[in-house]
């Protein structure tokens, strides 16, 4: 179990040094970060901020003063807001995270129950009309599906706030955009992960020994049939993550993505800096805790 | 790492805790305002963002007010005249009172404007410094009179103070500029800071003491809301009240909506393409007339524009100081374009190309090539991000190029030097004019004008460029613009020539 876990903590740790390096390139390979912070200014105002900002060091050296601060939670201050970089993007990530929170229950919630009908229930009519749906649900992107869904329910039925993040009833929209998103890949995981395992033999024995079908279904066969699912979850997160800028830009969401969307329009790097920096953490972090909860869910593997 | 984590999980349960269940009430007396977005800071002196200004202006007055109709008007400062070439004098209206209480005084106008001018400071902290740098002192003559004293004759002088908020010193100085820019923002407008939740909503609330009195709506909101659509879905189930900058293909439907209506007016904002006078073709006079007898700008402002805008016969337009009406705009006339390039030397014709970052007007901008495609100025499009890679286009001084399309906003100074000096002029300072325009004689009219406040003089010297530049066309002149404000049926409120939302002029209507 330990040589497993070190191992993949080890792997993290690589992917942090990589998601630094990319970071720490962002900035370098926009070109002269100096000229976009004053770009009227005479070159020896220019010159000047280049030594202040350290830009005339050697690569290594700012690479690791970089690193070094970012551990630290120091990105430098926004150009636009004036106020340390990472901070603003830690405001907003608590919104972020309920969002693809809440997407994620949500998807889970509808794919779980319908995945295994399916698998159960194979080739019915409601299975294949589930299947249907499921293509239609990947085939719409984030974006259409929110302003149709905006138009439905808030225009022209006027059920929902139109956007916010004022209240309970505004979340909805936002959260039901991004779980749609995911919903249909849950649902065809469960029902093909299912699929393999109500027809294994121990699956069969349970039956056998009487119980009911139920118990048989969740109890016995999903557990089994978890492993995959948690594995992309753990993916999906990150999709969903980057999902939320779509959504929160079209709903008006206060989050992360809506801050970063911005804030590379308007070439703010310490922002986007921090904003990806956090955004990969986290999602390095979730990826390394679904290994974790492998080695719970699935004794075997602490063997490997 | 971990304690971050930890901190932004229970941040992530409080906020979901801390949400109300229903909907918040849209009350009657509230007036609902959607903008793509909020500036860095609430502090009317420490950004220079059109959304942060339209916000600024509701709560903060200064010395002057504009009207709808484009006059100086007295708000602050009740009368004023220029004692000498550098000198302005201003009274001040007496008992004006600051939201906290407090009353206005003569030290408060000094030290908002000594705050962004930071006399004897090598570097300023505000970005619109620029805009009255020519403030070369600010004295307190007695109470009620201040003198603002320029370093050279500052024709612009009026047009700068419009907006140029008055700060409580006191209130600033106790709270500190951070908290005046978030929390405790103060000034002497109809409506008073509320509450600012960050990208989404900043609530006003009318202000008893306003010496105008009180305003139509008791509380004013801005939201933040970055897609157009979604601002228009608001509008339409009366989420918001007021939105900005409606483009011409969401018109025909806010239109035919029945709780929803358009408001239009011409704007300041001029579209040009800047033609490079250095080299070969453009360096050419009849070449660039050609390409201004090669724009049909009336089919381009019916197809694409829906009819709102208007021609305009240089970048000089109807509603800023200095236009001559009896400059003739080009008419379009392909045949005489063609009858032009070939006298220039290309009979055949000749490849250009031509940049833009306007990402919002790439249509027009490919249909414009097009047109001059047709009379043999054979054009490339070339669509650049506004980010980096425009700067890059700019430093590299416009090279390897043989115009630019853009337009052209005056800094919302309406005056005809806000558009000639950054176009034409050649001056480092200048901005696009640096790099293309290279018209004889021209700079020497464009500083005259500038360094002279007779109206009357002005105003001949800028007739003299029109007429010149017209000849000379060192761009090819297409339209104004219109901004269009989608507004809400039961909201009473016209779209401004200055893009203002001057919001005290709102009235509800039943």
């Amino acid at each position: 179990m330990s040589a497993f876990l070190i191992r993949r903590l080890l792997r993290f740790v690589v992917v942090c040094v990589g998601v630094s390096v990319v970071t720490f390139a962002i900035l370098h390979a926009s070109g002269d970060p100096v000229s976009l912070i004053m770009p009227e200014a005479p070159e020896a105002d220019r010159v000047q901020l280049r030594v202040a900002l350290g830009l005339t060091d050697p690569l290594p050296t700012q690479f690791v003063r970089f690193v070094a601060n970012a551990v630290r939670g120091d990105f430098g201050k926004s150009f636009f807001h004036r106020e340390p970089a990472f901070g603003l993007v830690v405001e907003r990530m608590p919104t972020t995270l309920a969002l693809t929170s809440m997407a994620v229950a949500l998807a889970l919630g509808v794919a779980l129950p319908v995945g295994v009908y399916g698998a159960v229930r194979r080739n019915t009519i409601a299975d294949h009309a589930a299947t249907v749906v499921v293509f239609l649900g990947q085939s719409m992107p984030v974006f259409w599906i929110g302003i149709m869904l905006m138009l439905l329910f808030a225009v022209q039925w006027r059920l929902l706030p139109v956007s916010g993040w004022e209240t309970w009833s505004s979340m909805v929209l936002p959260s039901v955009t991004l779980a749609a998103f995911t919903t249909p890949l849950f649902m065809r995981l469960i029902r093909s992960s299912m699929l393999e395992t109500v027809n294994l033999d121990y699956v069969r024995t349970a039956r056998a020994k009487g119980l009911s079908e139920w118990l048989v279904i969740f109890r016995h066969a999903l557990r089994n049939a978890a492993l995959p699912i948690v594995t992309v979850i753990g993916l999906q997160f990150g999709l969903l993550l980057g999902g939320a800028i779509l959504t929160e830009t079209v709903f008006a969401v206060p989050g992360v993505g809506r801050l970063l969307v911005r804030s590379i329009v308007q070439l703010d790097f310490p922002i986007v800096q921090a904003g990806v920096f956090l955004l990969a953490i986290i999602i390095v972090t979730v990826n390394f805790l679904v290994d974790v909860l492998y080695v719970y869910l699935n004794p075997t593997i602490r063997l490997r | 790492m971990k304690r971050w984590l930890s901190v932004v999980l229970a941040l992530t349960f409080a906020a979901l805790v801390a949400l109300p269940i229903g909907a918040a009430a849209q009350g009657k007396d509230t007036l609902t305002v959607a903008l793509p977005s909020h500036a860095p800071t609430l502090d009317p002196h420490m950004h220079f963002e059109r959304v942060g200004i339209l916000v600024n202006i509701n709560m903060f007055d200064s010395l002057l007010h504009r009207t709808a109709k484009l006059e100086f008007e007295p708000s602050l400062a009740l009368s004023w005249k220029a004692l000498n070439d550098t000198t302005w004098e201003f009274k001040l209206r007496k008992g004006v009172r600051f939201h906290d209480g407090s009353t206005m005084t003569a030290e408060d106008v000094k030290f908002s404007f000594d705050r962004v001018l930071e006399p004897g400071k090598e570097k300023k902290k505000s970005p619109q410094y620029g805009n009255v740098r020519a403030i070369k002192e600010v004295k307190i003559v007695d109470a009620d009179t201040i003198h603002l004293v320029t370093d050279k004759p500052f024709p612009l002088l009026l047009e700068r103070v419009v907006f140029f908020p008055i700060v409580p010193k006191k209130h600033l100085e106790k709270v500190g500029e951070e908290a005046f820019g978030s929390t405790a923002a103060v000034g002497t407008g109809p409506w008073k800071l509320v509450e600012w939740k960050r990208d989404q909503h900043i609530r006003l609330e009318a202000f008893d003491g306003h010496w105008r009195g009180k305003p139509a709506f008791k509380y004013l909101v801005f939201r933040a809301i970055p897609e157009v659509s979604t601002a228009v879905a608001e509008l339409k189930t009366g989420g918001v009240d007021i939105i900005r900058n409606v483009n011409a293909d969401l018109l025909p439907d806010i239109k035919s909506h029945p709780l929803t209506g358009i408001s239009t007016t011409p704007i300041l904002r001029v579209h040009y393409i800047s033609l490079d006078m250095r080299s070969a073709p453009f360096d050419k006079k009849a070449v660039r007339q050609a390409a201004n007898y090669a724009i049909d700008k009336q089919a381009m402002l019916q197809k694409m524009m829906a009819g709102l805008g208007r021609q305009v016969a240089t970048v000089v337009q109807p509603a800023a100081f200095g236009y001559d009406p009896s400059v003739p705009p080009y008419p379009y006339e392909p045949k005489k374009a063609r009858e032009l390039l070939a006298q220039a030397g290309y009979p055949n014709g000749v490849d250009i190309t031509l940049h833009s970052a306007a990402v919002d007007w790439r249509p027009h901008f490919e249909a414009l090539g097009q047109m001059l495609t047709d009379i043999g100025l054979r054009t490339t499009v070339k669509m650049w991000d506004p980010g980096p890679a425009w700067n890059k286009f700019l430093q590299a001084e416009g090279k390897a190029t043989n115009g630019a399309y853009g337009s052209w906003g005056n800094y919302s100074v309406f005056d005809a030097d806000a558009v000639l000096h950054p176009l034409y002029h050649t001056e480092p300072g200048g901005w696009i004019g640096k790099h293309y325009a290279r018209v004889e004689g021209l700079d020497r009219l464009i500083d005259e004008a500038r360094s002279s406040v007779d109206q009357a003089k002005r105003k001949r010297i800028y007739a003299e460029i029109q007429r010149m530049i017209r000849e000379e066309a060192p761009s090819v002149f297409l339209y104004t613009q219109n901004d269009t404000l989608g507004i809400s049926k039961k909201v009473a409120y016209e779209a401004r020539p200055d893009e203002w939302l001057w919001l005290f002029a709102a009235k509800p209507k039943n």
